[in-house]
């Protein structure tokens, strides 16, 4: 790697779809497609309620609680970015917002051994770059 | 039982396959299509379709040809067609399936079926310089992954659910280092394996993680290769050198856009549907199938094939492998040819071809299953999988 150029970390792309949960990330909002219809949450984003069809959707801010439903602790760079980063954890986290309303995320603030499925986990707004806010999680305060 | 409109499968090949061959895609297309004509016994005249899954697994290196069922079948002398599919399909599968469709509807006779498959960017090219300059963004449903360093296939597609597996039901490394090794003593059993030195338990776990608990040694190999069935009428099967496999029931199964980590079951997903699927299509039992050959992308699908194919219980693969069954000598061998983590990544279309071998039944040397009457062969996970059922009679 060139000396003194760290490398960036990997950026979304948003489309209109999605432009909202980033701008909500900025504002540490964790904002969830939602149908006005039904009330189902769609994630990832789709333009059509895959419960009832209504197209009548809008983001709604949901609490950022839940509870791990699978993880990994990544111990190999896949990207420039991550080589003074490994190990971390990828894990998919399920939204107390709605049974089944999963998302990828990273897990800090843990130790190894103390990562489980099941365990509970908060929102911690993560600032990567001026411009990007991740919603990563932690264990939830008792 | 006599069924005079089957498909069969009548001729396999493989081009050279290695880490960065130097050969293009259409090169590697043809010399695995000519091995399997040459096997068959058949020259281009005698195809009147054709089709095809390209790809890369991962970010690919740049300059890549493409190639499409087309331009190889023109390259080999084939046409005019009367069929023919260059479209994606969960991997093998969707182009092995395809060729039976088209067949079983009269669009033609007989199917080129190829997977072209070229290697992906190695771990130095994903780190280096230029990859460090260069913006990397996660596009559509990507982004809601890339940002959090979900980047290989391999954290959604084996890690988590490899996790989740030990988390539900008690699954050791240790029984994933079981098929491991259990699938590497047949590769030093079969000239075709890159990988034939034999394996121990030990051997597995010095191997190194790569995303816990994955480790190395459950990963397919990454190689440029390709590979090629060729499938005709049940009327026209015994027209050529080989004795005709015949595929007894196939299906397919989607239960979601495509997707690894989002899946409403990170384990039971399109396997347990596509299996359903597939016995309904057909008499025969689990219990009737002689050796298995089951996509080992990662070492857990295998463990899902095992389960979603009722060959034991949800949850029980682990034990069931650590007994013993899917080993050489075992009630069902699994992975006869050693699987895509010896032979290298084929993304499914070794184990028809290994299928094919084990019910021809003179091919496979000392890994031969005595008396193989019924194969079954599975590919892909996930949102969208196949499996083939195939029969020496």
């Amino acid at each position: 790697m060139t000396e003194g150029i760290a490398p960036q970390p990997l950026r979304p792309l948003p489309n209109p779809l999605t432009q909202f949960f980033w701008d909500g990330a900025m504002e540490r909002r964790l904002l969830i497609l939602q149908c006005q219809n039904c009330g189902h949450h769609i994630h990832y984003p789709r333009p059509v309620c895959n419960r009832c069809r209504s197209t009548d959707l809008a983001p709604h801010e949901v609490a950022g609680k839940g509870s791990i439903y699978a993880y990994t602790v990544t111990m190999q760079a896949f990207h420039p970015y991550y080589v003074d980063k490994i190990p971390y954890v990828v894990a998919v986290v399920e939204l107390d917002a709605e049974p089944g309303l999963r998302l990828t995320t990273n897990i800090v603030e843990c130790e190894e051994e103390d990562l489980h499925t099941g365990l509970r986990v908060e929102v911690v707004w993560t600032e990567v770059a001026s411009d990007l806010v991740l919603p990563m999680f932690r264990p939830a305060a008792a | 039982m006599t069924k005079r409109d089957r498909v069969a499968a009548v001729g396999v090949g493989y081009s050279t396959t290695g880490r960065r061959t130097g050969f293009s895609s259409r090169q590697l297309a043809v010399q695995a299509s000519t091995a399997a004509m040459a096997d068959a016994g058949m020259g281009p005249q005698d195809i009147d379709g054709s089709t095809m899954l390209w790809g890369v697994a991962g970010q690919a290196p740049p300059g890549l040809d493409v190639s499409d069922s087309m331009d190889v079948a023109y390259s080999l002398g084939i046409g005019p067609l009367n069929w023919w599919n260059s479209g994606a399909g969960p991997a093998y599968v969707g182009p092995a399936i395809q060729a039976v469709a088209a067949i079983k509807a009269g669009f033609c006779h007989t199917v080129l079926s190829m997977r072209v498959i070229r290697q992906r960017m190695t771990s130095a090219e994903m780190l280096s310089e230029s990859a460090a300059a260069t913006p990397t963004y996660g596009e559509d449903d990507f982004q809601f992954v890339v940002p959090f360093g979900s980047i290989s296939p391999l954290q959604s597609i084996a890690s988590m659910p490899m996790q989740r597996h030990m988390a539900l039901y008690g699954t050791t490394e240790e029984h994933f280092g079981n098929h491991v090794v259990a699938q590497r003593h047949f590769a030093t059993m079969n000239d075709d394996a890159i990988f034939r030195e034999p394996l121990t338990l030990d051997d597995y776990f010095a191997s190194r993680y790569v995303s816990k608990p994955t480790r190395l040694l459950d990963c397919d190999y990454p190689v440029d290769s390709a590979s090629a069935v060729i499938y005709t009428t049940e009327e026209r099967a015994h027209d050529f050198a080989k004795k005709p496999v015949f595929v007894e029931a196939s299906a397919f199964s989607s239960v979601k856009y495509l997707t690894f980590e989002n899946l409403d079951d990170i384990l039971d997903n399109s396997p347990i549907h596509c299996a359903k699927t597939l016995w309904s299509r057909t008499d025969l039992k689990p219990a009737d199938v002689d050796c298995a050959q089951l996509y080992d992308g990662f070492t857990i699908i295998v463990f899902q094939w095992l389960e979603a194919l009722g060959f034991c219980g949800r949850g029980e693969a682990g034990p069931y492998i650590a007994e013993g069954h899917t080993a050489m000598g075992g009630s069902l061998p699994v992975n006869t040819d050693g699987g895509a983590c010896n032979v290298g990544r084929r993304h499914g279309a070794n184990f028809c071809i290994e299928a094919v071998r084990q019910l021809r039944g003179d091919e496979s040397g000392p890994r031969q299953v005595p008396d193989a009457k019924v194969a079954v062969w599975a590919n892909a996970v996930g949102s969208f999988s196949g499996a083939m059922l195939m029969t020496s009679e």
